[in-house]
């Protein structure tokens, strides 16, 4: 008796297989059942046949840049404008719109987006992965709700870590360099008969910008631990598991920018850290029913803790219900009074206005003259919470071998604590369905449309679709025309922000309390609709065997309407849709093999932006981009020179070259790579922003990479 | 009999007929009604298929299978029958005795024959490789990859004799061999900088290597690296090779009857098949940006070039 297939089954699977009856019931064909493993649910697009245009930054690029943070690998992404608030905020936007505000990208590690959607934003420095843990990071440059969910406005930077298949042993890394440059590594990877895990430790310190534009030192240093744990396991021939678990805490320096607003105040606080610390779990089940059909259920929690605290002077007259109550009525008329309160005090008279406002503020003038006037110092209490819960199915099904189709759920639970910007509490929920068709009507035609709903309790619902048709000149070349729609939603900042600053602590009572609120209040107007994107792109994407040569080109034309682009302030924070953008341009992108040890990579972006905001424009460089020359000398030497240059981000021209030189020395079984890497700033100019300033324009860092 | 011939011109004339043709099947007797003994430990339907298909392609020939368990001791078999070996069970039965007919070796790889045989050659055995041969297989990746150069192989320490060859082959096509030993396959290290190192990974029929348990590993992370894997055979090429060439029961059918119409003292001791196909993936191919390979164009240009060296 046998064990295992039937002879009968056997041979229909060969018979499947082969699909000729003849060679059924074969003796010479290998019987023992492998599993069909690259199914054509799991096979992706070839780069010719991407439905838009992509850039992905490869492990030996991500190495050879000898970049410390996510932000600025993406220098290599063709039309990716990476600036800096500070020395621990980056500021990353496609294309361009605001310098100081980049909420329109949607960012993703393993599928988990880490897009803040109660203050719209990616903290790019806190993001719990160290670039050693990274396989790959794959960008996709144009707007793609459909596959990736609201938020995908402008590009969707897709962070994919090593699998911890693939992170066997034990890696010790340690850099230290100039200014106060300090990070280190520790992995240890296993495997066992049906799984894998990785557990990475890691942190990273340094001292961010030296000067501001007065020439004192800038307080924007960073410090961050993190940890990192995952895991992959197999569970039967159909299921897998992945799941992860990532911590990190640190410290980001903030200045002090808290200036009094009433007259004759000296006395200040001295900073303003921010203690961050994020926390995120996922679980991913795999489910392979046959070939042709998989899914998956994604679900994960992630925690933002924001802790921000300072002390604030100012006069007692700040928390005068009565300045309150003007602020209300009329914020600019309070706003005069309070920063011209000792003339006005003085006249014995309020600035004009209506006669409601004049009362109130005549009030607040026999206030300021009966003790008023008197300094009291508290405590201000800016941190947030921030929690998401999401869950997500994704079904992919092979209809046959020219249709697939990827349809989906999401639901997605948001909630933000802040006493300061929402006074208390506030939540959402978010639910999308989302559908994609993938169909090779020929050899030479492909068609890719779909389209997401989304509806959100904040903001209502939205239907946007998506549809690319690539012509295949050969499958290594291919033609590409674009037409997507997506939207993005306001965050809870934008559209539901309750701003005010309760202050505790008081030095001395005001009002027999030793806590009291603080006049500005600022609400978000709670109406605002989804900003709207319109593009349309057409590309070409081309391998040349022979010349080992990938280049790929795009032309844009990008329209957001709806926009939202009042800076998020809290005096007389207005927001609305009422602002629109264009971008046009092109983009070209050229990956070239020269040899066995060269490799070539340039990248160019013509972008212009027109804005009704001009603020909109800030973050956009007309031109920009960059050229790396990686190098194989042998005998375990490497080398990598990058060029990156912008015209102008946010009106400062941004040119660096970037040297990183590595001996790779085989010590028994183990490895050890010592780098340094060398940064020469080409031009004089702040980043980005005026404050951002450097002693020197160099910086050099070494790192010792230790595998085994 | 003799009795009753006739007498005579004609009859000299008829006698002269039977002595030639007598003559003539004296000398062809080995070549024409040759017993044809197929065994292997397993008696199933696959096995008396390829039994029942040999038999109809050699009409002139006794063709037959018998179960192992019910044969005596190789030696003790009539010295003219051409034993067909299906199986290793039946080569360790075969081996316990240096004396027996001349025999074909069928199903047994490279690596099987080097484990049990160690290098030694038993005189009256000729091994019929199951292994697609590794020039074949280079050739292939000229075919269909022309801009690789580095071959990837991973081996184990029951492959490692095989370098070697690979090594001379690729030499002669321009290719060069990256291998990389792969002691234990739960690490994955040596997987990765393989792939880190080479432009296209073959795989050698080794089961250490290349199994079921394997299988998800080899190929995810060489198509994560975007790196086709060639080979090891048609069941890896299912799974997610690029493309593979092998040897089916037709083929081996052919092969058969080529060296049964030869006398067994001709035969190689060793010998690759001469008839094949090359399996693809389309699907794969579509995926890596690979043109469409076209099996059986292929297979031809392969063998036109294996002609004529």
């Amino acid at each position: 008796m046998s064990v295992g297939p039937s002879p009968l089954r056997l041979s229909l699977l060969l018979g499947m297989l082969f699909g000729h009856p003849a060679l059924a019931d074969d003796l010479f064909l290998d019987g023992s059942a492998l599993p069909e493993v690259l199914t054509a649910t799991r096979l992706k697009q070839s780069p010719a046949a991407v439905p838009g245009s992509m850039t992905v930054l490869d492990n030996e690029l991500i190495r050879a840049s000898g970049a410390r943070d996510i932000s600025e690998l993406l220098r290599l992404v063709p039309g990716m404008m990476v600036g800096a608030i500070s020395g621990n905020q980056a500021t990353v936007n496609y294309h361009g719109t605001n310098a100081s505000e980049a909420r329109r990208m949607q960012v993703l590690i393993d599928g988990r987006s880490v897009y803040r959607a109660g203050l719209a934003t990616v903290d790019w420095s806190d993001i719990p992965v160290a670039m050693e843990d990274i396989e790959r990071i794959e960008v996709f440059r144009g707007p793609n709700t459909v596959s990736y969910g609201a938020n995908a406005l402008m590009a969707v930077v897709n962070i994919i870590t090593r699998a911890p298949a693939n992170s066997h042993g034990t890696r010790f890394k340690v850099t230290r360099g100039q200014r106060g440059i300090s990070d280190w590594y520790a992995s240890q990877g296993t495997g066992w008969e049906t799984g894998d895990l990785r557990l990475s430790l890691s942190g990273q310190e340094d001292d961010g910008f030296d000067k501001n534009r007065l020439g004192a030192d800038y307080r924007d240093s960073k410090r961050l631990n993190r940890v990192s744990l995952s895991v992959s396991q197999l569970l039967n021939e159909q299921q897998s598991i992945d799941w992860q678990l990532n911590a990190k805490e640190g410290t980001n320096q903030r200045p002090y920018t808290y200036k009094p607003v009433f007259y004759g105040v000296t006395q200040q606080g001295k900073d303003s850290d921010v203690i961050a610390k994020d926390y995120a779990g996922s679980l991913r089940w795999n489910l392979e029913l046959n070939a042709q059909h998989s899914l998956y259920i994604q679900g994960s929690a992630q925690h933002w803790d924001r802790q921000q605290t300072w002390r604030a002077c100012d006069a007692a007259i700040s928390f005068s219900p009565e300045l309150t109550r003007l602020w209300q009525i009329n914020p600019n008329y309070a706003e005069r009074l309070a920063r011209g309160i000792k003339g006005f005090s003085d006249a014995g008279a309020p600035p004009p206005g209506s006669p409601a406002e004049q009362a109130i503020a005549q009030q607040v003038l026999t206030q300021w003259s009966a003790g008023g006037k008197q300094t009291v110092c508290g405590n201000i209490d800016q941190s947030t919470r921030e929690t998401r819960y999401d869950l997500e199915l994704q079904d992919t099904l092979s209809l046959s071998d020219n249709l697939r189709l990827v349809s989906g759920m999401n639901y997605r639970y948001d909630r933000a604590d802040s006493e300061t910007y929402f006074n208390g509490t506030l939540d959402d929920t978010t639910w999308r369905l989302f559908g994609q068709l993938e169909w090779r009507a020929s050899e030479h035609w492909l068609i890719q449309g779909g389209a997401m709903y989304e509806d959100t309790q904040l903001t209502g619902n939205s239907l946007t679709p998506r549809i690319a048709v690539n012509y295949l000149i050969n499958p290594r070349h291919g033609l590409r025309a674009v037409y997507s729609e997506a939207i993005r939603s306001p965050d809870m900042f934008e559209n539901n922000v309750n701003w005010s600053y309760r202050v505790t602590g008081l030095s001395s009572p005001v009002y027999g309390q030793s806590s009291a609120q603080y006049f500005v209040r600022t609400r978000g107007p709670g109406n605002l609709d989804q900003e709207h994107m319109r593009s349309r792109e057409l590309g070409y994407n081309g391998y040349f065997v022979d010349q080992a040569l990938n280049l790929d080109i795009k032309l844009f034309y990008d329209e957001i309407s709806g926009m939202i682009s009042e800076p998020l302030r809290n005096n007389q924070y207005i927001a609305s849709n009422s602002n629109s953008s264009r971008f046009s341009g092109s983009e070209s992108q050229l990956d070239w093999q020269l040899s066995r040890a060269d490799r070539l990579r340039l990248t160019y972006a013509y972008v212009h932006a027109q804005a009704s905001n001009r603020l909109d424009q800030r973050l956009t460089a007309s031109n920009s981009g960059s050229a790396g020359w990686l190098r194989q000398w042998g005998q375990g030497w490497s080398s990598a020179l990058f060029y990156y240059g912008d015209s102008a981000l946010n009106g400062y021209r941004f040119e660096r070259i970037d040297t990183r030189l590595a001996k790779r020395l085989a010590l028994g079984k183990a490895n050890l790579e010592l780098a340094g890497t060398l940064q020469q700033r080409l031009d004089h100019q702040p980043s980005t922003f005026a404050d951002n300033r450097y002693d020197s324009r160099h910086v050099v860092y070494f790192s010792a990479e230790l595998e085994f | 009999m003799a009795r009753q011939r006739p007498s005579g011109a004609l009859g000299m004339r008829r006698r002269l007929g039977w002595g030639l043709f007598l003559l003539s099947l004296l000398l062809c007797a080995p070549l024409r009604a040759a017993d044809v003994l197929l065994t292997a430990s397993e008696d199933n339907p696959a096995v008396r298929t390829f039994t029942a298909e040999l038999a109809a392609q050699r009409p002139q020939d006794q063709v037959r299978f018998v179960a192992l368990e019910q044969l005596p001791a190789p030696g003790q078999l009539p010295s003219a029958t051409r034993l067909i070996l299906l199986d290793p069970q039946s080569l360790d039965w075969r081996l316990q005795d240096p004396r027996g007919p001349a025999t074909l070796v069928l199903r047994i790889s490279r690596l099987q024959a080097q484990q049990r045989l160690q290098g030694t050659h038993p005189p009256g055995l000729s091994l019929l490789w199951s292994d697609p041969p590794p020039s074949r297989q280079l050739h292939l990746i000229r075919k269909v990859l022309p801009q690789a150069r580095r071959v990837g192989v991973l081996y184990s320490e029951d492959s490692q004799f095989l370098l070697n060859e690979l090594r001379g082959a690729a030499q002669s096509l321009g290719l060069e061999i990256v291998a990389e030993p792969w002691d234990s396959t739960h690490d994955s290290r040596p997987l990765q900088n393989l792939l880190r190192n080479s432009d296209v990974l073959l795989g050698l029929d080794d089961p250490k290597l290349y199994n079921p348990k394997t299988v998800k590993n080899l190929l995810l992370s060489s198509y994560a690296q975007q790196r086709a894997l060639i080979g090891p055979n048609a069941g890896f090429v299912r799974a997610g090779s690029l493309a593979s060439t092998y040897s089916d029961q037709q083929d081996w059918l052919k092969t058969l009857d080529s060296l049964l119409e030869q006398a067994p003292n001709r035969w190689p001791r060793a010998l690759y098949p001469a008839d094949f196909k090359v399996l693809s993936n389309p699907q794969v191919a579509r995926s890596l940006g690979i043109e469409e390979i076209d099996p059986q164009a292929v297979a031809r240009q392969l063998s036109e070039g294996e002609q004529r060296p």
